[in-house]
């Protein structure tokens, strides 16, 4: 029985037969039938699908329906075909029942299932003709896009031909509803996308949705629950194959992971990497309609980057033209002359380093010498070149070169000589103004001491002082009308009785006012302070103080209680300092540190500026102890001058320079200026205007711009603004002294010709 | 239109359109233009004026000075025009006016020391000398007096009252190096010289001094940066410490040889220069205007005795000078310029450059807005007209040393002393306005 139903089974199927078997089974939805007929006429692959499906459920509707078959369609085993006979035997029954209205078309979908059959009874079909396991949907030919794309049109896509698929007739929300309400398979009936016509699933479908949803296998429980052919065991041994004990390194953390951890948190926190849920988000917040490449968006790489990008691409070699052609027009080929120049020209030379030929046709073209040689060079051309791109700073070297002032934005500074005192017979070693600038002091090789009005150059007295003048200077206390003016070994003080007579008598009753004790006469020994009488004083001099040596210099202190002295070879007492109230004298110094040129009390602090030939000490008075040593550049010092904020001091030298020391910066000299020619006699700070100015044996007088900036960051600024000429040079003298007025712009200056010039 | 005789040489020069116009009616002459070669000057264009004016008759004729836009012309027109700027395309309208006759030197005066400063009167000229003395003349060189009383050089004066009968006699006042102000009274028929009053106060010495315009008021600048006001009225000042006054004057008796001498003190003291005030001058009833080292101008009201203005110079000034007519001020410097100032706008209008030393000394006429004079070290006295501040009108030479005080106080005579103890007096002949 079953060996006959095989063959049967061989022979029988049929196309009507298969149809019967389809209709057979689909029987039980007449409707559901009808529809997937309307849509085998129009449609392929969807329907072929559907079929598959379909025959597979019909497949296992049977196998459940005979519960032991669960054999597939390979095995060939008796038992199974002993079903399919069964099936095919009902089919033919059916068959007269069932009107053959199908076409070919839908019952060549069923050869899919059974190949074999087919094969054999057509025997014309072709084995791969319906296999469409890789064929695209040519029902819409719109591809795999967004359909939303076409939800503005009337149509949903375009057919093999080219022709729009309108879209099938959609009912509005109340149709939907009312269907949903009356047909009981709406459950089931879903809409395909591309061509937008419902589909409603069949039971089979819906059971398999069932099983994927559950999570079962899809196919049902088919040959799931083969022996397990366990070829590698999963028994453990008891000998383990090795006894080398388990390394450390599996028991502590891998350090590799760490890193790659950390990698990746670092990503996650710089933006880079992002976590699966976000991606996630991102994906569904895409714009769908945002076309997934476009190539005409702007290339938004910032400029900088593309500046950074060195890359210069190797020039393209030249297209050839027409004289490189193999036929050129006339005009490219060379005469005779143009090829007796080509022909004479070295290589370099040459406009174009071949010769244009004519050929009669392409074929006669012999090959080109030059080729290998010509590849080369391009070659060395793209290895060799670099091509880099260089970054070159374009500096202007002008503005390298530091910004000087203007001189016009620098005034007021002393530009002209505008007077000249006139009545000394010898040369003028020194003068001072006097703090209220209306006075002005003179001593001179004539053994006189002047005073002059300095706005009218009137000499208001001469005092004789019965020796040479080397030094004269007014007190800088302005409640103190005193001069100390030096002859020989001798300082003079002077009570001028000039200006205020209150000053004046105050003045002289303050010297009066001391007493000489016993002590003191007993302690001085170097020098002997002593009192003029009432006859002398009516010229003025008040007190005089005799040293051993010759001075060389005096200097008030600010408060103008105190003056130091520098005696010349004085050794031990080469400086002192004596103090006007007290009547008393000390040399501070005990040892000789270098021959001392001169001293300075500080404007401000308790520091004392003392002068040797090479070196200025500066040293703190109260604490008795050297603050500090600036090494002054220059070989010889010859005067001093300390600015009026203290911080910045001024050195003349008889090696013609000028050193400008600030104190916060180093002990070297902040600025040289080597300007004079000869060497500079004195230096000298404006009170009040940032103004100095050198007074050199070459007969000038150079007034520099220097100011300091109360801005601790900021360095003076020194910028030399007018030389100014006037003193005649005598016995390779000139300019001696210069002072400044204490609070014009002014300048004064005293010479060998024996006369004292103002320059305003 | 006239055309000048063209000389062969000029042929080929640019040739100016001209208009000549005056404001002296008395030498108007036809408002035509002339085409004149650009070379032409002032001497030119005056032969011009003069063949026209004149008629080719040269014997009593008038000099005439021209002015282009309110500028004296100096060079030639053609270089004129460049300076200034000025167009040569249009018709240049040239005003001319009478040349102001050159002031004559008329006699010297001998001091023994520095003149340091002079005022005139009428017709007597008083001088402060550096001898500590004042000396007083009249015009014609008479020395009526020499009066001793300072102790130190005499700095500054000024007249509080012209001489008008016996009944009412002169007074003046003079400031010294020795900080104190003496008024005096002069009786010319007994030439009897007294002193009124000393002012004591200052701290130092007495540069300036400005009596107002009744001679009720002295102000004082001095070198101690005050400015001090003192009155003459004896009413005023009687609310004085008796004890103080005795104590002064019994020292004032001690250095004045037994002349009893009343004191006074300041009625106001002015702080506010920065340096040593060098000038001062009344510039209304009520304010004063005073000038300093210490580079400012500064305006004070002397009625609240406040200042009511500063005005910012470059330069330390010396001395100002205000001019009755045209309210300007100008100053004088060290630096050999002269500046004219207007308080009003508080900037500066103009500078005057020609001296070549310090400028000591200005002075306005007090009857031509446009003149001045300046002194200056370099031994030359200037007259200045406001409208050319490149070269002035003259130099009035004679000084052998720096000039230190000049005076116009009285109109035609410019006075002017220096270090040479001498006192010059040019006679300037006034110009027909």
């Amino acid at each position: 029985m079953k060996g006959e139903k095989k063959e049967m089974s061989t022979k029988v199927p049929t196309e009507s037969s298969k149809k019967k078997r389809k209709r057979d089974l689909l029987q039980d939805d007449e409707s559901n039938t009808q529809e997937e007929i309307s849509l085998f006429s129009t449609v392929n692959k969807d329907d072929e699908k559907e079929t598959d499906n379909v025959a597979a459920s019909s497949e296992e509707n049977d196998s459940n329906a005979d519960s032991d078959n669960s054999d597939n369609d390979e095995d060939s085993d008796g038992d199974e075909s002993s079903s399919q006979d069964e099936e095919y035997f009902e089919e033919s029954s059916e068959e007269d029942s069932d009107d053959s209205g199908l076409d070919e078309g839908t019952s060549q979908e069923f050869g899919n299932s059974e190949e074999n059959g087919s094969n054999s009874a057509s025997g014309k079909t072709d084995e791969y003709e319906y296999d469409s396991s890789d064929e695209e949907d040519v029902r819409n030919t719109i591809g795999n896009i967004p359909v939303q794309w076409y939800d503005d049109y009337p149509h949903i896509g375009y057919d093999v031909q080219g022709r729009k698929l309108i879209k099938p007739v959609q009912g509005d929300a109340l149709d939907e509803f009312l269907e949903k309400a009356d047909d009981p398979d709406y459950w089931r009936t879903v809409k395909n996308k591309l061509t937008g016509q419902k589909v409603r699933l069949s039971e089979e479908d819906v059971k398999q949705i069932n099983r994927i949803q559950s999570s079962t296998h899809p196919m049902g429980s088919e040959g799931l629950y083969e022996p397990w052919v366990d070829t590698f065991t999963s028994e453990v041994m008891e000998m383990p194959v090795t006894g080398r004990p388990p390394d450390k390194r599996s028991f502590i953390p891998s350090l590799w992971e760490k890193q790659r951890v950390g990698q990746m948190v670092h990503a996650l926190k710089m933006g880079w990497m992002k976590p699966r849920g976000e991606i996630r988000k991102m994906k569904q917040n895409r714009d769908l309609n945002e076309p997934s490449l476009d190539m005409w968006k702007e290339d938004n790489e910032p400029e900088i980057t593309k500046r950074y990008r060195m890359h210069i691409p190797a020039p393209k070699e030249p297209l050839p033209g027409h004289m490189e052609s193999f036929n050129p027009p006339e005009e490219y080929l060379l005469d005779e002359e143009e090829e007796a120049k080509w022909d004479s020209q070295e290589p370099e030379d040459r406009r174009f380093d071949f010769k244009p030929q004519k050929f009669e046709s392409y074929r006669s073209v012999p090959k080109y010498s030059r080729f290998i040689n010509e590849r080369f060079s391009r070659l060395l051309d793209l290895y060799l070149a670099s091509r880099q791109r260089k970054m070159k700073m374009n500096v202007n070297p002008e503005d390298l070169i530091p910004k000087r002032p203007d001189k016009k934005d620098l005034q007021p500074y002393p530009t002209k000589e505008a007077m000249v005192y006139k009545g000394h017979t010898d040369m003028v070693r020194t003068i001072s103004p006097d703090p209220s600038g209306q006075w002005l002091v003179s001593g001179s090789d004539d053994q006189t001491v002047k005073l002059w009005e300095v706005a009218t150059g009137r000499c208001m007295k001469t005092l004789d002082m019965g020796g040479k003048v080397t030094a004269v200077l007014w007190n800088p206390n302005r409640t103190v009308n005193l001069i100390a003016a030096v002859v020989g070994s001798e300082v003079i003080l002077i009570n001028p009785g000039l200006g205020d007579r209150l000053l004046c008598s105050n003045t002289d009753s303050m010297l009066e006012s001391h007493t000489e004790t016993a002590d003191d006469s007993a302690k001085k020994s170097a020098v002997t302070w002593s009192k003029y009488d009432i006859t002398e004083k009516d010229s003025g001099f008040r007190v005089k103080i005799s040293h051993s040596k010759p001075v060389i210099q005096v200097t008030w202190h600010a408060k103008g209680d105190y003056f130091a002295c520098v005696q010349q070879d004085g050794k031990s007492q080469a400086v002192l300092i004596h103090q006007l109230s007290r009547r008393q004298s000390q040399a501070p110094f005990s040892k000789p540190k270098g021959i001392v040129q001169r001293v300075m009390f500080h404007p401000v602090h308790p520091y004392f500026f003392v002068a040797t030939q090479q070196h200025i000490k500066v040293y703190n008075l109260v604490k008795q102890e050297l603050h500090k040593k600036l090494q002054a550049n220059c070989k010889y010092i010859s005067s001093l001058d300390v600015h009026h904020g203290g911080d910045n001091i001024l050195i003349g030298s008889y090696d013609s320079r000028l050193c400008w020391f600030d104190l916060d910066l180093s002990t070297k000299p902040y600025q040289t200026l080597k300007y004079h020619k000869k060497a500079v006699r004195q230096v000298a700070y404006h009170t009040q205007y940032p103004l100095f100015a050198s007074a050199s044996d070459d007969g000038s007088i150079i007034v520099s711009h220097g100011k300091v900036f109360s801005d601790q960051l900021l360095n003076p600024l020194i910028v030399t603004v007018k030389v100014l000429r006037g003193h005649k040079t005598t016995n390779h003298l000139s300019v001696l002294d210069c002072k400044f007025h204490p609070f014009q712009p002014w300048v004064f200056s005293s010479g060998a010709d024996s006369t004292i010039r103002l320059y305003v | 239109m006239i055309m000048a005789e063209p000389m062969a040489s000029m042929e080929h020069q640019q040739h100016l359109q001209i208009t000549f116009f005056t404001k002296q009616a008395q030498y108007s002459i036809p408002d035509a233009p002339y085409s004149l070669p650009s070379s032409f000057g002032s001497q030119e264009l005056n032969g011009i004026v003069h063949s026209v004016l004149y008629e080719g008759a040269t014997k009593d004729a008038v000099d005439f000075d021209f002015l282009i836009d309110g500028e004296f012309l100096r060079t030639s027109l053609e270089t004129h025009l460049e300076d200034k700027n000025i167009s040569a395309e249009n018709v240049i309208e040239v005003e001319y006016v009478e040349r102001a006759a050159a002031p004559r030197p008329e006699t010297s005066l001998a001091h023994d020391d520095w003149v340091s400063c002079v005022r005139g009167s009428n017709d007597l000229i008083l001088c402060g000398c550096y001898d500590n003395t004042l000396r007083l003349w009249t015009r014609d060189e008479k020395c009526l007096t020499t009066i001793p009383g300072h102790t130190g050089p005499v700095k500054c004066l000024a007249w509080l009252k012209h001489e008008e009968s016996d009944e009412s006699p002169c007074m003046f006042v003079s400031g010294s190096h020795d900080q104190t102000l003496f008024v005096w009274r002069y009786q010319r028929s007994s030439n009897n010289i007294d002193c009124v009053f000393a002012c004591k106060g200052h701290a130092g010495s007495v540069d300036c001094v400005a009596v107002n315009q009744d001679g009720e008021r002295i102000v004082t600048g001095s070198w101690d940066k005050m400015i001090k006001l003192w009155s003459t009225v004896e009413s005023e000042v009687g609310n004085q410490d008796p004890e103080d006054e005795e104590e002064s004057r019994i020292k004032k008796k001690l250095k004045s040889s037994g002349q009893k001498v009343s004191l006074r003190v300041p009625l106001v003291t002015l702080a506010g220069h920065k340096e040593a005030v060098s000038s001062a001058t009344w510039i209304s009833s009520s304010s004063i205007c005073t000038s300093s080292w210490d580079h400012t101008l500064r305006v004070w009201d002397m009625t609240t005795s406040q200042p009511t203005a500063v005005c910012e110079g470059s330069k330390a000034f010396f001395s100002i000078a205000q001019s009755p007519l045209s309210n300007l001020i100008v100053s004088a410097s060290a630096d050999r310029h002269v500046r004219l100032h207007d308080l009003r706008t508080k900037e500066m209008k103009g500078t005057y450059t020609s001296h070549t030393a310090w400028v000591s000394s200005v002075d306005w006429s007090k009857n031509n807005e446009h003149l001045f004079i300046s002194g200056s070290h370099d031994m030359v006295t200037k007259l200045w007209d406001v409208r050319s501040s490149k070269a002035p009108l003259y130099n009035l030479v004679g000084q052998e040393d720096k000039v230190l005080a000049v005076d116009w106080s009285i109109p035609d005579l410019l006075l002017s002393g220096g270090a040479d103890n001498q006192l010059k007096i040019f006679n300037y002949k006034q110009t027909v306005n």
